[in-house]
C-alpha cells in the first residue's frame, strides 16, 4: 500500500508501473520486464497489470459484460463464449451477477468500480494496481469496495494500492510504502509504520491523519 | 398570388430534373466529405509528425475560403488547367473538398471530447493506439458529433444553390430560369423552392434528433 500527503507523488509512482506515465530517468523492472526499455513491448506487459482507477473509467458505450470482455476478446484473442463465462465468474465474485446487461451509468458508484475490479481481473493479470478506488465513493459504498479487494489480498493476488483509508491499509497490507515530495520516505510492516514510524515525516503525517 | 405558372406540367418536370441533381450532388457530397473528414479529422488529432500537421494545413486553408471561390475553381480553374470533369462532378468536387474541411474539425473535436481516462483505462488493458482508437475512443465520439454534422449537411444540401453561379442545371437554377422567362412568377416560383428545400432539410433534422435520442438510450 502506497501512503503519502496529497501531491506527493503517490499516482505518479503507481502509473509508472504501467508506463501511463512516462519514465524521464531510472529503471524499473516489473515482472522481469524493463518498462523504462524503449524497446519493451509494453501493450504485452499491460496485459499482465490490471489497474482500477478513482473515477472507474468504465466504457459508458459498453454494457457491463462488454466491458469485461472486450479487452480478453480484442487483446488477449480470447474465444468470446469463453471470455463471456470468465466475465460472469468475476461478476458474481465481486456480487453483482444481475448487472452484467446494464449500462455503467445505470450502476451505483459502489457497483460501478467493482465491475471496474472484474474488468480488471479478467485479463487474469499478474499485478492489479488501484490508485484512490473508493476516493471517489459516498461513504456508504466504500465498504463494499473493500470488501472485494480483501478478499483478493487473501487470495494471494498482488495488489498495489493507493489509498487514504488508514484503517484498511493497516489491516490488509504486507507493506507500507509512504511517500512524500515525490520521494519514497519510509517503508515497512504496517506494525512497524502505524506503531513505531522511523521518519519525522512519517510522524508528522500519521499525527495529522489519525487526528480525525 | 398566381402560382398556376409553378403547377404548369412542363415546368414542375423542368424543377423535378432540377430537385434530382440537387440531391444527387448533395447525397455524393455527403458520403465523400464524411469519408475524407473523418480520415482528416482523425490524422489531425492523432498528433502523428508531418501526417497531422499536413491535415492541419489541408484543414485551415479550406475553411478559411468561401465556399464559392471553391466552386469556381473547381470549374474554371480546372478548365484552365486542362481538366475538363462534368459540371456535376465539379461542383461534387467542390462541395466535398469544402465540406470535408469542416466535417474533419467535427470529427477532432468529437474525438478530443472523450475523456482522457478513457484513454488511459484502455491503455492499461494493453489495447493498442489503433485499437483504443476503433473501440473506445470513435464510437463515443461518433454519437456526439451526429447534431454537428446534420447541421453541416443541412448547410451543403443549401448551398448547392451557390453552383448557380457557373451554371448547374439544379433546383434553384431551373427556377430562375422559369422565372426570367415570367417574371411575374418569381415570387411564387422562389416560395415554392424555398418549400422543397425547408421540406427537405426539416425532415433531415427531425431524422438526426429521433437518432440521437435512440442512441442516447
Ligand atoms: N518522482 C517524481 N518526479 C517528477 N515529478 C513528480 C514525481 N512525483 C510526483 N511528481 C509530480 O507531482 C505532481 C503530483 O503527483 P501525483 O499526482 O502523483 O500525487 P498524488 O500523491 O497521487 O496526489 P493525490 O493524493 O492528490 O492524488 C504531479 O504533477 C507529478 O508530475
Ligand atoms: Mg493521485
Amino acid at each position: 500500500m502506497i501512503l503519502g500527503p496529497s501531491g506527493s507523488g503517490k499516482s505518479t509512482l503507481l502509473r509508472c508501473i504501467n508506463k501511463l506515465e512516462t519514465i524521464s530517468e531510472g529503471e524499473l523492472v516489473v515482472d522481469g520486464f524493463k518498462v523504462n526499455d524503449p524497446k519493451t513491448n509494453i501493450n504485452l506487459l499491460r496485459q499482465e497489470i490490471g489497474m482500477v482507477f478513482q473515477h472507474f473509467n468504465l466504457y459508458p458505450h459498453k454494457t457491463v459484460l462488454e466491458n469485461i470482455t472486450l479487452a480478453p476478446i480484442k487483446v488477449r484473442k480470447m474465444n468470446p463464449e469463453e471470455a463471456k463465462k470468465i466475465a460472469l465468474e468475476y461478476l458474481k465474485k465481486v456480487g453483482i451477477p444481475e448487472k452484467a446487461d446494464a449500462y455503467p451509468s445505470q450502476l451505483s458508484g459502489g457497483q460501478q468500480q467493482r465491475v471496474a475490479i472484474a474488468r480488471g481481473l479478467a485479463m487474469k493479470p499478474k499485478i492489479m494496481l488501484f490508485d484512490e478506488p473508493t476516493s471517489a465513493l459516498d461513504p456508504e459504498m466504500i465498504g463494499e469496495v473493500l470488501d472485494v479487494m480483501r478478499t483478493l489480498a487473501k487470495e494471494g493476488m498482488t495488489m498495489v494500492v493507493v489509498t487514504h483509508e488508514m484503517g484498511f491499509a493497516r489491516e490488509v497490507a504486507d507493506r507500507i510504502i509512504f511517500m512524500d515530495e515525490g520521494q519514497i520516505m519510509e517503508t515497512g510492516t504496517p506494525e512497524e509504520f502505524f506503531n513505531n514510524p522511523k521518519e519525522e515525516r512519517t510522524r508528522q503525517f500519521l499525527s495529522r491523519i489519525l487526528k480525525h | 398570388m398566381d402560382f398556376s405558372v409553378v403547377f404548369n406540367e412542363a415546368h414542375l418536370k423542368f424543377l423535378w430534373d432540377g430537385l434530382l441533381v440537387t440531391l444527387e450532388v448533395a447525397a455524393a457530397a455527403i458520403v465523400l466529405s464524411f469519408i475524407l473528414g473523418i480520415i482528416l479529422g482523425t490524422l489531425r488529432y492523432t498528433r502523428l509528425p508531418v501526417i497531422s500537421h499536413l491535415a492541419t494545413l489541408y484543414i485551415e486553408v479550406i475553411r478559411n475560403l468561401p465556399l464559392l471561390l471553391i466552386i469556381f475553381f473547381g470549374w474554371f480553374g480546372l478548365k484552365e488547367w486542362g481538366v475538363e470533369l462534368p459540371i456535376t462532378m465539379s461542383v461534387i468536387l467542390s462541395m466535398t473538398v469544402f465540406t470535408s474541411a469542416l466535417v474533419a474539425e467535427i470529427v477532432r473535436s468529437g474525438l478530443n471530447s472523450v475523456d482522457r481516462g478513457q484513454i488511459e483505462a484502455a491503455r492499461s488493458q494493453g489495447f493498442t493506439y489503433l485499437q483504443t482508437l476503433n473501440y473506445i475512443i470513435m464510437p463515443q465520439a461518433l454519437k456526439r458529433m451526429i447534431p454537428p454534422l446534420v447541421s453541416q449537411f443541412v448547410a451543403l444540401i443549401k448551398d448547392t444553390a451557390l453552383a448557380v453561379a457557373i451554371t448547374l442545371p439544379e433546383l434553384t437554377h431551373n427556377a430562375q430560369i422559369i422565372y426570367n422567362k415570367y417574371p411575374v412568377a418569381a415570387i411564387p416560383m422562389l416560395l415554392f423552392v424555398a418549400l422543397i428545400y425547408f421540406v427537405i432539410n426539416y425532415s433531415l433534422s427531425l431524422a438526426s434528433r429521433r437518432l440521437e435520442k435512440k442512441l442516447a438510450g
